[in-house]
């Protein structure tokens, strides 16, 4: 663990090895004390890891370098690569500074020569004694030198004196007030704001505007907004027809909430990776509906393929994506390197990833009703209560005879019989009067099974009878949301055969978790049902045999067609099923009935049972044969008065609409792929554990369920080492435009290394100390002096540190696409604050086509809504968001680009949008009485929160005399052109604008062309 | 906007990263301070481009969107017609396809005739084609490794079949840069269908989005915003200046920032382009005789529309761009991809593009441009030689044929074999690596040296595979 000196003597290293970047000609002096993880691993991982690094299969001369123990183990040749204390004697110096082609490392054809600098670099550190250390950001922050007292001023302005550098001075308070409301919540500063502050002398007024844009709803859709970037969100799963992400704005919305109310990011995380198995679920204090399932639908994001050949391989590219994005997300580690073999420089072993990879491969898609929560289940109880008071009715009705309870204990079914042993295997029986360990979701299929249950018939509402044993979502699950799915099998027989029912509902085969099942290859997969009478569905499986599959009755209706594949719940939707099973012979049509029962009379204590919802067959044939004997006029009025009270709960129990996230399925261990490939897998399968590097951390996971839950806990532990820095950096990044870290999502060796390690460690424990608020880090972020300096660099900065690393003064940055697209709707007065609810449809422009183009365009201007609730389909993205760097979500963005390309330029002079906000703003200003001065005063403070200065009135002033020349030239000429030509010329069909207007919407148009516009300054 | 000294490529790509900006003066656009031809010699990967004297400098691409099929193209095989109608599982192991409704095996519907001096053979499908045959090179052991469509787009335009990678075009930009100030490096001409995959076949992935495709289409807006929606230019050109003005004091304000020094002088090419692209896409001062041999006065308005496309390209390779993708005509019957009725698809597929492909051919030759420029030809997978259900054929990734010509190709050369009934490759398997290392090399870069840092990795277009195909090459 490096100490307080060590830590010293790295910072100051750094300065002379950033000073080295800059220029290899200057030479700089060695630092005095050389550090492995700053120095040397960088040099080992970029010049020797290829061949002799973490990778067994492709390391030469059985050599390798990233441990001490390989890098000093005699070779076969007798010597030893590094003799720590004598650079003479060891080889690797020798290799290395070889002038010979066939001795010199790396190899000539490698292209990767060993600087002179590197090299003296390593001589120095191995007579220091080549000291090894473990990967610094795999070592936790140093608590010991953690001092709760310090401020980031301390680390940076430390930085700064040590560089010679004099720090920039406050900036401007406009300028200020601009910046902070644009990083906190996307949007220029509202006037009074900006004028409050700006007036304000006391000298907590920066604070305070800090605190009201830390508080504004503003602020979570702008946080959303970056986190969406990590997580790929799109609404829509690209591929050949774009089908949709069920529910995801949903998760959009969730998330705008999570950032606005500060849910602790360890919270979040755990809700992202488990929310489905959190003991505590978290409930929306408003709605009361369940947040901590809808963060699972982070798994549904990925990309879905139409009709895929090869659905194992589906499989696993979509785990890849998921794996890939959760480790870059919460890690900053890229685990998708090690797919095909060992990570190349990170020690991340290939069983890492398939580690993981069982876990997530055990997990299944789910669709959950958006209504889960404390209301509905609420609702489902009270349902449950009122069952239970007409069983307790009925029961006080029927004739009963006292004596011993006579529940059976062993019953006797008859096991099918086929045509040869093996060839049929039952996947499950319901009419044996229980759920056969299949798997509930949701509250359809939650009031167990069937049998017992009193039917009423549906004209009379009178009693009829009591159900025989079958899976049932009719009683008290009519319309409602929920699955109940088998246990994962292997498809071992070419047919599958279930006895089922149902209204407006499906059965569906999931194969290796293959949910878009659409024609031509899988449409037999899901099976819509129709059928109020009990009928026999087959599909033929003998494609997949082999294949790990589960079977699932989906209480609701599958859209699935060419242009849309989702999910929703019919009023009249109910399934019932009496058994599902595999066999191989296509004649057998359905299991045998079970045994005839024996006439018992009905007891007085099954009765007793019976009235608490517990109850056997018997019981249950006791109960019709003697219904004809019931005296059941009296009770007949409270039983309706019971069975309204359930229809009206009911009614409102009802949520036909759901999300797609994930829940709980049977444990899967996963093999190791064979170079990647899913059809050559290792013997072995390996249990589910978090990373090798942290295994005394996290010791391998319970053998029993997905491990999902371990999983999420071990990567939001306060002592794993990566994730509160990773998050503190995320944090740093969005607020100065580069994080500490600049590599925001690889923490790895090929990442950069820290700018400011001390000052990354002190956040990071920090950041948990304060119980992982990501409003308390931006707030101690937005308070330093650092945030707050001008972005005028000084001479010396310009000279010695041109990239500003140390923070001489603030970057000046160019706003996201959503910030200059937001940015244009607030000043024109566009736009609609309104928050949440389903995205606005994309518009389309002739130059987006192909398949699954949306039927219809979205408006121009979004309704004026914020670009956070513009719809995001993978293949209609908005070209003003693409033009922009808006990334294309197919893996985790923590750093986009900044490009400048014509097609900004040309964006802002010609697009529509842009022409029609002008419009807007100008409509507005022309609206309200006022000088040409004040008008322009409005203006500039709306834009740039400041007043013109005198020049810029100047501009201005001549600007609209020119321009209203130019106007009344182009009207003079219309004139004399439609004079000139025939009367029959036919008029433009839009009647001239005024030429007032538009020389004010020519002016608002060119502030939004203006730099200080879309730059902060 | 002054520069002391010219950065290279790489330089630039990171001085972005850390907010400096400036990127598009040095790359993509050429401008001021540095001069283009510095764009030539960047640095990549450690090495100089060109890392060997290219043959082209610039590609056309002409995408085949669906899959032509190879045996009724450019792939006989007698052994069809011979077994017309059998049971193809009697024959061979048959694959799984995409719509797995496996018929008989098939003829084709067309005859095959040789052409030219190497006699090679062609069907009746591309009669004026057929007549270039001598400069062309044909790869017949095509290999892919998706069946569908959109992965296999993606395969075919980024070298990986996922979407999100940067497409060739985009690549080859970010290696050799353009050699217009004017107009974007990399267009693709949209003739009307977008692939399968969407826009994302043509994007920048991880590059910056300098390299992007810009699409250009038919009609009075050929690029997106293009035209000025003034009602004069003066009153655009009046605003601008105002801005330009404003600006300038704000430069002289903050002082020189790169960054937004570069995003002021963006607007220079933009509005040059407002001029350039009209001016590109004018086609009204082309001779009656260049129309003819296009086709852009044919009766069937899918040829038209096709023939105006490849005179686009053939201007757009005279200015200098260096890549520029064909996408199909929408013709009544979808794309290439016959699932059904082969005959009538392929037949209408083929009118539109026929014609327009060989006067391409022979006007690059005539102006001298073909020996600098390469054409390739080009689906995302072939089709089965057994039926789907009646008259269709289905998917088919494991062979199916292509084509190059110009550039430093051989023509004239037929590479590589497959079996019997053109349903697997037998001979010289050729990846869609080997066919993006071969375009790479004759622009003169080593493919596993174009790379660029993402994820921790330096990726390239050919993924860890790829060789160039040396026999096809002069």
């Amino acid at each position: 663990m490096p100490t307080l000196i060590n830590r010293l003597v790295f910072i100051s290293f750094c300065i002379l090895l950033f000073a080295a970047c800059r220029s290899e000609q200057e030479a700089a002096a060695l630092p005095r004390e050389v550090d492995f993880n700053f120095h040397i691993r960088p040099i080992l991982s970029n010049h020797c890891f290829t061949c002799h690094g973490p990778d067994e299969s492709s390391r030469q001369a059985g050599l390798r370098l990233d441990t001490y123990e390989g890098a000093t183990a005699l070779l076969e040749s007798g010597k030893q690569a590094i003799v720590p204390g004598h650079w003479k004697r060891s080889e690797a110096i020798r290799r290395i500074a070889s002038e010979e082609a066939e001795v010199i490392m790396p190899p000539p054809d490698a292209n990767n020569p060993v600087s002179e600098r590197d090299l003296a670099l390593l001589k120095k550190w191995i007579r220091q004694g080549a000291e090894w250390k473990d990967y610094w950001a795999f070592l936790p922050p140093d608590t010991a030198v953690y001092d709760p007292e310090l401020s980031i001023d301390h680390f940076i302005n430390a930085q700064l004196e040590l560089q010679g550098l004099e720090a920039a001075p406050e900036a401007d308070k406009r300028q200020l007030a601009r910046r902070l409301s644009y990083l906190l919540t996307g949007l220029p500063p509202k006037s009074d704001l900006i004028e409050h502050y700006v007036n304000d002398d006391a000298p907590d007024a920066y604070e305070q505007l800090v605190d009201q844009l830390l508080a504004s709803p503003d602020f979570g859709e702008r946080w959303a907004r970056h986190w969406m970037d990590l997580v790929r969100y799109a609404e829509t799963k690209g591929h050949e027809f774009d089908y949709p992400v069920i529910g995801a704005w949903r998760y959009r919305d969730y998330l705008i909430r999570a950032f606005n109310q500060d849910l602790p990011y360890d919270q979040l995380i755990r809700e992202h990776l488990a929310g489905d198995l959190l003991e505590q679920q978290r409930y929306d204090p408003e709605t009361g509906h369940n947040e901590s399932l809808i963060g699972t639908v982070f798994y549904n994001m990925g990309e879905g393929k139409h009709s895929p050949v090869d659905i194992r391989k589906e499989e696993a590219d979509r785990i890849d994506n998921i794996i890939d994005v959760t480790t870059k997300t919460f890690q900053g580690l890229t685990l998708a390197c090690a797919r095909c073999h060992d990570h190349k420089f990170d020690p991340l072993p290939t069983a890492d990833y398939y580690a993981l990879y069982g876990i997530f491969e055990s997990a299944r898609f789910t669709y959950y009703p958006t209504n889960s929560g404390l209301q509905a289940q609420a609702r489902v109880d009270s349902i449950e209560t009122h069952k239970q008071a007409i069983r307790s009715l009925i029961a006080g009705a029927m004739p009963a005879h006292e004596g011993p309870q006579v529940l059976a204990t062993s019953q006797q079914f008859n096991e099918p019989e086929g045509p040869a042993a093996g060839a049929v295997r039952v996947l499950a029986d319901f009419r044996k009067g229980d759920h056969q360990g299949w798997m509930v979701r949701g509250e359809a299929f939650a009031a167990g099974n069937a049998l017992g249950e009193p039917e009423f018939d549906p004209d009379t509402d009178q009693l009829r009878g009591f159900a025989a044993a079958k899976a049932s979502s009719r009683f008290g699950g009519i319309g409602v949301q929920g699955t109940l799915r088998s246990p994962t099998f292997t498809i071992d027989h070419d047919y599958l055969t279930a006895r089922v029912a149902g209204q407006n509902t499906t059965v569906r085969l999931i194969i290796d978790n293959f949910q878009l099942i659409q024609a031509p290859i899988h449409g037999e997969l899901t099976q819509e049902l129709n059928s109020p009478d009990m009928t026999t569905i087959r599909m033929n499986l003998s494609m997949w045999r082999g294949s790990k599959a589960y079977l699932e009755l989906l209480n609701g209706k599958m859209w699935k067609n060419r242009q849309r594949h989702d999910h929703s719940v019919e009023p009249d939707a109910w399934l019932e099923a009496e058994y599902a099973f595999l066999h191989d012979s296509a004649s057998v049509q359905e299991l045998p009935k079970l045994n005839a029962l024996k006439n018992t009379p009905l007891r007085k204590k099954d009765l007793d049972q019976w009235a608490k919802g517990q109850t056997d067959r018997e019981t249950a044939a006791a109960l019709n044969r003697e219904l004809p004997r019931a005296n059941l006029g009296p009770v007949r009025g409270p039983i309706s008065g019971h069975r309204d009270s359930i229809r009206a709960i009911r009614d409102r129990l009802y949520a036909f609409t759901s999300f797609g996230g994930v829940s709980e399925g049977d444990a899967v261990f996963s093999p190791v792929f064979i170079r990647g490939n899913h059809l050559q897998v290792s013997e072995e399968r390996l249990p589910h554990r978090y990373l090798t590097a942290f295994k005394e951390l996290y010791p391998n996971f319970s053998e029993q369920g997905s491990g999902r839950l371990e999983l999420a806990n071990a990567i939001a532990d306060p002592d794993n080492p990566l994730t509160a820095r990773v998050m503190v950096n995320r944090l740093w990044h969005h607020l100065f435009g580069r994080g500490l870290v600049e590599t925001v999502d690889n923490f790895g060796l090929q990442g950069k290394i820290p700018t400011h390690p001390a000052l990354l460690d002190h956040l990071a424990l920090r950041f948990i100390e304060e119980d992982w608020s990501i409003k308390a880090m931006i707030r101690e972020i937005a308070l330093s002096d650092a945030f707050r300096r001008s972005t005028a660099p000084s001479e010396m900065s310009k000279k010695k540190d041109p990239q500003n690393l140390w923070l001489q003064h603030f970057p000046i940055r160019r706003l996201e696409a959503e910030a200059i697209r937001d940015g244009i709707l607030a000043v024109s007065g566009r736009l609609d604050t309104s928050r949440f609810g389903p995205s606005v449809a994309v518009h389309l422009t002739p130059f987006m086509q192909g398949r699954g183009r949306p039927w219809e365009s979205g408006p121009l201007d979004g309704d004026g809504r914020r670009s956070i609730y513009q719809a995001v389909r993978r293949n209609f993205l908005p070209p003003m968001m693409l033009t922009f760097d808006f990334p294309v979500p197919f893996s985790t963005f923590g750093n986009r680009n900044v490009s400048n390309v014509p097609a900004q330029s040309l964006n802002l002079m010609n697009d529509p949008f842009v022409q029609e906000q002008a419009e807007v703003w100008a409509q507005q200003i022309l609206d309200r009485e006022a000088t040409f001065e004040e008008r322009l005063d409005g203006i500039y403070r709306k834009a740039f929160a400041r007043p013109p200065t005198e020049a810029e009135i100047e501009k201005a002033r001549s600007f609209f005399a020119e321009q209203a020349a130019l106007y009344q030239e182009v009207e003079t000429q219309e004139r004399s052109d439609s004079t000139g030509l025939a009367s029959q010329e036919v008029a433009p069909d839009t009647e001239p604008k005024d030429p007032q207007l538009q020389t004010w919407a020519d002016f608002c148009q060119v502030i939004f062309n203006i730099k200080e516009f879309i730059f902060l300054l | 906007m002054s520069h002391k000294n010219c950065y290279t490529r790489r330089e630039m790509l990171s001085l972005c990263k850390n907010g400096f900006g400036g990127l598009a003066l040095f790359g993509l656009l050429g401008a001021q301070g540095c001069r283009p031809e510095t764009d030539l010699v960047q640095k990549t990967g450690g090495l100089t481009l060109p890392h060997y004297p290219a043959r082209a400098k610039s590609v056309i691409f002409l995408y085949m969107d669906g899959g032509v099929s190879q045996v009724d193209s450019f792939d006989p095989k007698p052994r069809l017609a011979r077994e017309n109608g059998q049971d193809p599982y009697r024959k061979f192991k048959v694959d799984a396809t995409q719509f797995n409704n496996i018929g008989k095996i098939l003829k084709s519907p067309w005859d095959f005739k040789q052409y030219g001096e190497s006699g090679m053979w062609v069907s009746d499908l591309f009669p004026n084609i057929a007549k270039c045959v001598d400069d062309l090179a044909l790869v017949r052991s095509m290999v892919s490794d998706f069946p569908e469509h959109t992965n296999a787009n993606y395969f075919l335009h980024t070298g990986i079949g996922i979407q999100g990678r940067p497409s060739m075009g985009a690549w080859v930009n970010y290696g050799l840069g353009s050699e217009n100030q004017d107009l974007p490096g990399y267009v693709v001409l949209d003739g009307g269908l977008i692939p399968p995959g969407g826009m994302d076949n043509f994007k920048n992935g991880f590059l910056p989005a300098s390299y992007q495709a810009s699409i250009l289409r038919a009609g009075d807006q050929p690029l997106a915003n293009i035209n000025p929606l003034e009602v004069s230019p003066e009153i655009q050109q009046k605003k601008l200046a105002l801005a330009r003005k404003m600006d300038d004091s704000l430069i002289g304000k903050i002082g020189h920032e790169d960054q937004v020094a570069a995003a002021i002088n963006n607007y220079e090419l933009a509005f040059r382009m407002q001029s350039a692209v009209p001016e590109l896409t004018d086609l009204a001062g082309e001779s009656k005789s260049t129309h003819r041999l296009y086709g852009t006065d044919s009766p069937d308005p899918h040829t038209r529309g096709y023939a105006a496309q490849c005179l686009l390209a053939r201007r757009l390779v005279e200015r200098g761009v260096r890549f520029i993708e064909l996408t199909c005509p929408r013709v009544a019957a979808d794309r290439w991809d016959q699932h059904n009725d082969l005959k009538n698809g392929h037949e209408r597929n083929a009118h539109a593009v026929d014609q327009p492909i060989a006067g391409l051919l022979q006007d690059l030759k005539q102006r001298g441009l073909l020996e600098t420029t390469l054409v390739v030809f080009a689906g995302e997978f072939g089709r089965t030689p057994f039926a789907q259900g009646d008259n269709g054929r289905d998917h088919n990734p494991s062979a199916f044929s292509i084509w190059m010509a110009g550039g430093g190709v051989r023509g004239g050369t037929v590479y590589g074999q497959t079996d019997e009934y053109g349903y697997r490759v037998v001979d010289k398997p050729t990846t869609i690596h080997d066919l993006h290392a071969t375009m790479l090399h004759l622009l003169g870069i080593h493919h596993e040296q174009l790379t660029f840092r993402f994820s921790g990795r330096d990726i390239r277009l050919t993924d860890v595979a790829g060789n160039v195909i040396r026999d096809i090459l002069v």
